[in-house]
């Protein structure tokens, strides 16, 4: 792999540094509760975006089942805390082992599927998934689980009104998705990806094996969102199949990687960076009003960021050098 | 649009959201509540409503008018608060219940709210309440229904309307006296609900009340809410044949239920609805003719005007602002805000433990509210014991109160039996 570390790598390492001690920082001088979730929410969508990105972005699988993987993540981690009293701090991993496995099942059936029949089987897994936690008694069914409100600590990841250690939590998510991608663009792995996308006949007469890759992809993938879920769970307190498993966070967790250039570093976190400020600083200040101006304006901003970056907003940040943006 | 044009437009956005967050300066003495309902996307049709509603109240409680008759109705603000208004702050859930959690922490930490008002969904009452309870100031729900959220044992949640299990224990109250009154009584059930958290508690204590009154459920049919098509269902209401249908649906489910069971040609002998779509003015409308007969609790009797001579002043202000007459919400909205306000005067100042030991002593008579309760009292979790809700029966396309028997606008029509 050192053989690849070429000053491109090296650079977006010292970028990645540079902007992970700006937000360790920024947020010190920072009082308004608003800010920080704002702040907190981007972060951690853009976290789960990146995690996305590395099935969809790096190895060409449009997944739109997400939400799936999101779900379980949340339920594991909140279920063995209120069932089986283990800390957040250490379920969290578990519901990442569980959000890596269930994208295992799901794609030893589903990637035997091609191009949108991959896709479209996703949307149906997730929904099934959904409806399975809907109905079923021992997860809480409808009524959903509510996380019980403990002592602040670090173990039990609840900070009771203090924002900033949580921003720090979920800052660790995003930066370790990151490094995660940063480590595949690099690797062998990324490589074999990057060719299955392109055209998975070449990649086969390669010697790329087809079928492990996306696997590896879809685990890797799926484990970080099933960590950024069970985060969510806890930021929020509560959680139900509509509130964590829901179709629209399939949506959710794929459009700022979309927004911001898919199969890229930096897009994710762009997309995130710009749509989640744009979506929850315009619903709390003009939400109040009910005339849905909020959902407007957001709807405008996807669409003219489709219109007029089609490759995502990172193609902005392209020199022309690299050829056409 | 190029670049350079976005970013401005970007920053145009920016500077007004800014704006408009300064320009909510506000006056010395106002008291601020927080209000948190979906006022945007699915939900927004009752959260406008209801934010109608909490317009109406903070209107009695504040404006100068002549006195009416319910707690905070003499108007000219708080009096022991030195005449202190009450300053609403709505904020939009989205029905999200994330978007529910930080909207209520804004409420309190930027606009200095006292206290929460909400939310209709039980899932935004779940992480609002949660909020509050961190930040140490009253919750007031409305009218999220779930029995979950005040055995939960916070201090700081009150809820002024029945949760789902009084409301059904009223049904079933309402089924043991119609069979002394009628002779008549209903021997088997069916159960019909929808999947979410509404129907999947509402059932659960239907199918244990039935038990305990000794009736059979012939059919416990469960079906995805918003289904497309509800003829299989129909048809397995139809081979149940129960005495009694008890659904618990949304609006558009409640309309379709009643066309399916009407094309395959089956009349049932008496459906008893657990409110929610059933109480929609939209329902009246959808299912016409269909719907006569039907009966639903409610938690609110608009024709109760004799025994509450205030609900006929209250309407005409609500119908005033929003073109509509109360129903079910809105009025357990206005009851909700005219409670908080009346712990609120009681408690002499806008400081939170203030409001929470004065909320812990209401003990207001069911004659100063426009509900047919027996009053607003609050048991350790915050809940009111003295809220019974009432049943109604649509007659020629609108709900008319017949039971309980002395509250009754109407004699109820019962065909089971005959």
């Amino acid at each position: 792999m050192d053989n690849f570390i070429t000053r491109r790598r090296r650079h977006e390492l010292m970028v990645a540094g540079g902007l992970l001690v700006v937000a360790i920082v920024v947020p010190l001088f920072i009082r308004d509760v608003t800010a920080l979730n704002v702040i907190i929410l981007s972060l951690l969508f853009a976290g789960l975006s990146q995690a996305w990105n590395i099935l969809g972005g790096y190895c060409g699988q449009i997944s739109l089942g997400h939400a799936l993987y999101f779900g379980m993540g949340s339920y594991v981690s909140t279920l063995l805390y209120v069932h089986g009293a283990i800390p957040p701090s250490i379920g969290m991993f578990a519901g990442a082992a569980v959000g890596g496995l269930a994208a295992l099942l799901v794609g030893w059936p589903c990637f035997r599927l091609s191009g949108h029949y991959y896709a479209i089987a996703t949307v149906v897994v997730g929904e099934i998934g959904y409806l399975l936690f809907l109905n079923w008694d021992y997860v809480g069914g409808a009524t959903g689980v509510y996380i019980p409100i403990a002592k602040p600590s670090l173990l039990n990841l609840q900070f009771g009104k203090d924002k900033l250690p949580y921003l720090y939590v979920v800052l660790a998510f995003c930066a370790a998705t990151w490094l995660a991608a940063w480590l595949i663009e690099g690797s062998r792995w990324g490589y074999a990806w990057r060719a299955v996308k392109d055209d998975m006949v070449a990649a086969r007469s390669l010697g790329v094996n087809i079928f492990s890759s996306k696997m590896a992809a879809a685990a890797i993938s799926g484990a970080f969102t099933g960590l950024g879920g069970a985060i969510y769970g806890l930021y929020v307190g509560y959680i139900d199949p509509d509130s964590v498993m829901a179709g629209h966070f399939s949506i959710l967790i794929a459009l700022p990687a979309v927004l911001g250039g898919v199969g890229t570093l930096w897009g994710p976190i762009l997309g995130a960076a710009l749509l989640i400020p744009m979506k929850e600083l315009s619903s709390s200040y003009l939400g109040g009003s009910g005339r849905g101006v909020d959902l407007m304006l957001y709807g405008a901003m996807i669409v003219v960021v489709a219109l007029a970056q089609p490759q995502g907003v990172v193609s902005l940040f392209r020199r022309r050098a690299h050829g056409p943006a | 649009m190029d670049r350079r044009q976005f970013i401005i437009g970007a920053g145009a956005m920016g500077a007004s959201a800014a704006a408009m967050g300064s320009t909510a300066a506000r006056a010395a003495d106002d008291v601020v509540i927080g209000v948190v309902y979906p006022l945007t996307g699915n939900g927004a049709a009752v959260g406008l409503d209801a934010k109608a509603a909490y317009e109406v109240a903070a209107r009695i409680i504040n404006d100068t008018h002549p006195a009416i008759g319910v707690s905070m109705g003499k108007g000219g603000g708080l009096d022991k608060l030195g005449g202190a208004k009450i300053r609403l702050v709505f904020a939009d859930s989205q029905n999200d219940p994330q978007k529910a959690r930080a909207e209520a922490e804004r409420l309190i930490t930027q606009d200095k709210a006292v206290a929460i008002v909400g939310s209709y969904t039980s899932a935004t009452g779940a992480t609002i309440s949660q909020v509050t309870e961190r930040y140490e100031v009253p919750y007031m729900s409305a009218d999220n229904s779930s029995p979950s959220l005040h055995q939960r044992g916070l201090k700081w949640f009150f809820r002024t309307s029945p949760h789902d299990e009084m409301f059904t224990k009223g049904m079933f109250d309402f089924l043991s006296d119609v069979a002394k009154k009628t002779g008549r009584p209903a021997k088997t059930v069916a159960l019909f609900y929808e999947d979410s958290i509404f129907g999947t508690d509402s059932s659960n204590v239907q199918r244990k009340l039935a038990a305990a009154a000794g009736m059979q459920v012939v059919a416990d049919i469960r079906y995805r809410a918003s289904s497309p098509s509800l003829s299989t269902e129909a048809q397995k209401l139809k081979a149940a044949n129960a005495d009694v249908i008890l659904p618990s649906s949304y609006t558009s489910d409640a309309i379709l239920i009643l066309r399916a069971m009407a094309e395959i040609g089956y009349k049932p002998k008496a459906v008893l609805a657990q409110a929610a779509g059933f109480q929609e003015s939209a329902f009246m409308q959808g299912a016409a003719a269909l719907a006569e007969g039907v009966m639903s609790r409610s938690s609110f009797a608009l024709d109760a005007d004799k025994l509450r001579p205030a609900i006929p002043v209250v309407n005409a202000l609500y119908k005033d602002h929003n073109k509509k007459d109360l129903n079910d919400n809105t009025s357990r909205e206005i009851t909700a805000l005219l409670t908080l306000a009346d712990a609120i005067n009681r408690a002499g100042t806008a400081k939170p433990d203030a409001i929470r030991a004065a909320l812990v002593g209401t003990d207001i008579p069911g004659s100063q509210t426009i509900m047919p309760w027996a009053g607003v009292k609050f048991d350790e979790n915050g809940q009111n014991t003295l809220c019974n809700p009432v049943i109604q029966q649509v007659f020629d396309g609108s709900y008319k109160t017949v039971w309980p028997f002395d509250l009754a606008a109407k004699d109820v029509i019962w065909t089971v039996g005959t």
